[in-house]
């Protein structure tokens, strides 16, 4: 489904130059839920905007359903995001202004659905992730979980085909983080999601099923959970993030 | 870091994010110094003795201006108060004392307001050079440029802008003295709830909102009692207040019946966006749609005395012009105008009284001919021999009209051109019976009230006017050249012959001596008077009313930026997102307009048609009126939406810039 080949991403000026993505390639395939980890400064944002269109790469290509993203003018840009991405941030974004459900339907509002329909299908994912008691409040009215809820539902409430999320449970407690992170798995599984998602926690990236690890803009290791249980695909994680912190050189 | 060091460094900050609200105080600072130089210029009041006045009239337009800039600085640092609760929440956190912070907070707005006063006061001499020029203009003196500050203006000044700045700064004082920490953090997240939850109650006051409009908007046309007036006021207050809230409550409510419209367009993004601050929104709204009716209502005002004025002007004739029952007055009154005064030319006539009183009755049926009600004397349709015609045109200098035996000639006010074209009926004056004939309709003294007929005049063959009783006796005087008001002062006063105990022996109640240098005087006078003060007050009132719709608007700066910033992420495209923002500001600046608009058209309308028929003409004819008032007020009103507008599209699409 994604295909990354090759990105570069510099910033800064002639004088001054920053790589930030270092000749990153990649594969993600229909319906899988992949963890992208890394220390702070380790470039996982920047893939994260690259792939999502906010930012721009310096070199490479970026193919989605084999489509490439970095050839595509704004105006289809915008398109392709609406259309195609749906995200989930740190901070929820929701809009303060809107009810859930308004921050929901908005996603669809933005997509020109029918008036009718966006108030169906607004309460069918609401339903789906367990917040329609809910949807009538407004974001500072509800808990960091049902935001990050409602954040996913408005992610996918549009039949975006993959799912950006970047650090979703940073901003909750130990049980909220649990209750998103077993609604992604559900959203990855039950509704055929696929999840891009970057995290330096590495209890959310036992999550995934695939666990890329980035270092200074370059891919440095990757981790497939396969039939392995969630504790110990957690505890190689973990080994991985050890040696991370050391010198590269250490573990190739 | 002192505490001092602290509000400098934000009053600084400040001046930035409410740049339009600091240039509008300045605005504010330099119209109060300017026109506190008028009131105390010597310059201006050895114009004439009558400026007194002025004086009076703008010292109280001043304090009405006091207590609406008093109301917009209180407005505002409340606002800022509210906006930088967290900031301010912060202050508490770390320890500071309520009662420092609200320290804290005087000093910045007080230096901000010291700073607006510095700049104001330069800007302000350059005003009233502006002022000073039209005046002296109007006076007809020689106007040269001069840089010079009036201590007992910046006094004056001073004075009112600390009424004006520690009215508001006392009130927020006491309030951040009752702040709570929590209450202070957690202020900026809270939607407003509607005021008026009730549907019933909201659709009875929104009913009753128009209805007041209606009955308020009547009787302030209709108010020709005082008490009237003040009814008529209260009423559009009530109703625009109602209209407000009652209206901004409705929008939720409706949406919430219908929520798949909300979903349309961006109907969501507008919506929401506005409703908000909804309680605050609707009073805010209301207040500043009151101001703007001010505004419109008293510019209307300034337009029109404006016009009555200048009508006057236009209508001068004759440089001298004396009229009286008594034949001997004239005489005398021509000798002392030929001792006195420079006369290039003169002409002594008579006027006489016509028929009856039909052609007034048909003038006031088809034009709004206003029939005297004391001087019934001219309602007789009044009358000119034709040499007597003949030689005052000749003195203007206009063509000379031609008389055809058997026939009559109307001199007339250009408005009654038409329907005395209409007017066919022959002339029967003592058997013998006269046709129309021509219609001129020059100035020729004819608006006074004894002047050359009011308003018309029928000019018959001399041998008709023989036989008819003689009303007035006239002389009409041109000088060699413009004569001064002080001039005329003097040959005005040598009219009177006063005997022992101040009897007037020779000026009774039907002379009438009048000159184009007093009226140019007269005019200039009343000119500054009314029109200065209340366009004074009128710019005053739309700068406030713009500048708090701006304040309220850049303040959601950070929000629309943030709201933007996602909608991007989300896939909308640049232009719909354009046009959501223009859309958002198209209906925020709209809404206050339009309740104002509709009720200063029929208002305005309704004060020019009260002016006597035929002044309000040309230039000053009621549409002209209504257009210029409407135009005024729009290009303020737009200068200010486009440096917002300008302003936030810069910052919410700043992405679009890299």
């Amino acid at each position: 489904m994604l295909q990354v080949r090759n990105i570069e991403k510099y910033y800064g000026n002639r004088n001054n130059i920053t790589k930030a993505l270092d000749r990153v390639s990649f594969d993600v395939a229909d319906g899988e839920f992949i963890a992208i980890m890394g220390a702070s400064g380790s470039g996982k944002t920047t893939l994260l905007n690259c792939i999502s269109t906010i930012d721009t790469i310096s070199a490479g290509d970026i193919l989605l359903d084999g489509e490439s993203i970095a050839e595509l003018p704004s105006g289809e840009l915008a398109r392709f995001r609406r259309e195609k991405l749906g995200f989930v941030f740190q901070d929820f974004n929701l809009l303060d202004t809107l009810t859930l459900e308004e921050n929901i339907g908005l996603a669809l509002a933005l997509n020109h659905a029918a008036p009718m329909e966006v108030q169906k299908q607004v309460r069918q994912t609401a339903a789906s992730l367990g917040i329609v008691d809910v949807l009538g409040k407004f974001p500072y009215q509800v808990s960091g979980g049902q935001k990050q809820r409602a954040a996913c539902a408005r992610a996918m409430v549009a039949g975006q085909s993959l799912l950006l999320a970047d650090e979703p449970t940073g901003a909750l407690d130990s049980t909220a983080s649990k209750n998103l992170l077993e609604i992604m798995t559900q959203m990855n599984q039950d509704m055929g999601a696929t999840i891009l998602m970057v995290t330096h926690d590495a209890y959310s990236a036992s999550y995934a099923g695939r666990v890329l690890f980035l270092k200074d803009g370059r891919l440095f290791n990757e981790l497939l959970r396969g039939n392995r249980s969630r504790s110990v695909f957690y505890h190689e994680i973990l080994d991985v993030l050890a040696l991370l912190g050391g010198d590269i050189s250490d573990v190739i | 870091m002192t505490l001092s060091k602290l509000s400098l460094r934000n009053a600084k900050r400040q001046a930035g994010d409410y740049m339009i609200y600091f240039v509008t105080v300045v605005m504010v600072c330099a119209m109060l110094y300017a026109f506190n130089c008028l009131v105390f210029s010597k310059e201006i009041h050895n114009l004439s003795g009558m400026l007194d006045n002025m004086s009076l009239m703008i010292v109280l337009a001043s304090i009405v201006v006091i207590f609406i800039v008093g109301w917009l600085v209180s407005y505002t640092t409340g606002f800022m108060l509210s906006r930088r609760s967290r900031e301010l929440g912060t202050y508490l956190l770390i320890g500071l004392e309520n009662k420092q912070v609200a320290r804290l907070f005087f000093l910045e707005n007080l230096s901000v307001g010291g700073v607006a006063l510095l700049f104001g006061i330069p800007l302000g001499n350059l005003v009233y050079q502006a002022l000073r020029a039209i005046l002296l203009t109007m006076f007809s003196e020689p106007y040269h440029f001069r840089y010079d500050f009036s201590l007992k203006a910046i006094g004056l000044t001073l004075v009112y802008c600390a009424a004006i700045y520690f009215f508001a700064l006392f009130r927020s004082r006491k309030r951040i003295r009752r702040m709570k920490i929590y209450d202070l953090i957690y202020f900026e997240r809270q939607n407003e709830e509607e005021l008026v939850k009730r549907s019933k109650t909201r659709k009875t006051m929104f009913a009753s909102s128009l209805v007041f409009g209606i009955v308020g908007t009547l009787l302030l046309m209709t108010a020709s009692k005082l008490i009237i007036g003040i009814l008529g006021a209260g009423c559009i207050i009530v109703f625009i207040y109602s209209f407000f809230t009652s209206f901004s409550s409705g929008v939720p409510a409706y949406f919430d019946r219908k929520p798949e419209r909300k979903y349309q367009g961006q109907n969501l993004m507008i919506f929401r966006t506005l409703t908000a601050k909804l309680a605050s929104m609707g009073i805010v709204m209301a207040t500043v749609a009151l101001l703007i009716t001010a505004t419109l209502l008293t510019e209307g005002a300034g337009m029109v005395f404006n016009g009555i004025f200048q009508g006057r002007l236009e209508k001068n004739a004759f440089d001298l012009l004396f009229v009286s029952d008594q034949e001997d007055h004239t005489n005398r009154c021509l000798e002392s105008m030929r001792e006195q005064l420079p006369l290039a030319s003169f002409w002594q006539y008579k006027l006489y009284q016509g028929a009856d009183d039909s052609l007034v009755a048909y003038l006031e049926e088809t034009a709004g001919y206003y029939r005297f009600s004391y001087n019934h004397d001219y309602n007789a349709a009044l009358l000119m021999a034709y040499s007597d015609y003949a030689a005052l045109r000749e003195m203007l200098g206009l063509p000379a009209a031609k008389l055809e035996p058997e026939q009559y000639i109307i001199h007339c006010m250009p408005y009654l051109e038409e329907p005395l074209r209409q007017w066919n009926e022959p002339l029967s004056l003592d058997g013998n019976v006269l046709s129309k004939g021509e219609i001129y309709t020059e100035q020729f003294a004819q608006n006074r009230w004894n002047g050359n007929g009011h308003q018309f005049l029928l000019i018959v063959p001399d041998e008709v006017c023989v036989t008819r009783p003689i009303l007035r006796f006239a002389v009409a005087a041109m000088t060699e050249y413009n004569i001064t008001a002080e001039q005329f002062e003097r040959l005005d006063q040598s009219l009177y012959e006063r005997t022992a105990d101040g009897v007037h022996l020779m000026v009774n109640d039907w002379d009438y001596l009048y000159s184009k240098a007093a009226n140019l005087r007269d005019t200039a006078v009343w000119s500054a008077m009314s029109v200065f003060p209340l366009f004074y007050l009128a710019l005053i009132l739309i700068m406030t009313a713009a500048a708090i719709l701006t304040v309220q608007q850049l303040s959601e700066t950070g929000r629309y930026r943030r709201q933007f910033e996602l909608l991007r992420k989300l896939g909308m495209d640049n232009q719909e997102m354009r046009r959501a923002l223009f859309r958002q500001f198209a209906i925020y600046y709209l809404m206050p307009v339009i309740p104002p608009v509709l009720i200063a058209i029929p208002f305005i309308l309704d004060m020019c048609n009260a002016v006597e028929p035929g002044t309000m003409v040309g230039v000053n004819s009621p549409p002209m009126i209504l257009t210029v008032s409407l135009g005024l007020f729009f290009l303020i009103y737009l200068l200010y939406i486009v440096i917002a507008y300008g302003n936030m599209k810069r910052t919410v699409f700043y992405f679009q810039q890299n």
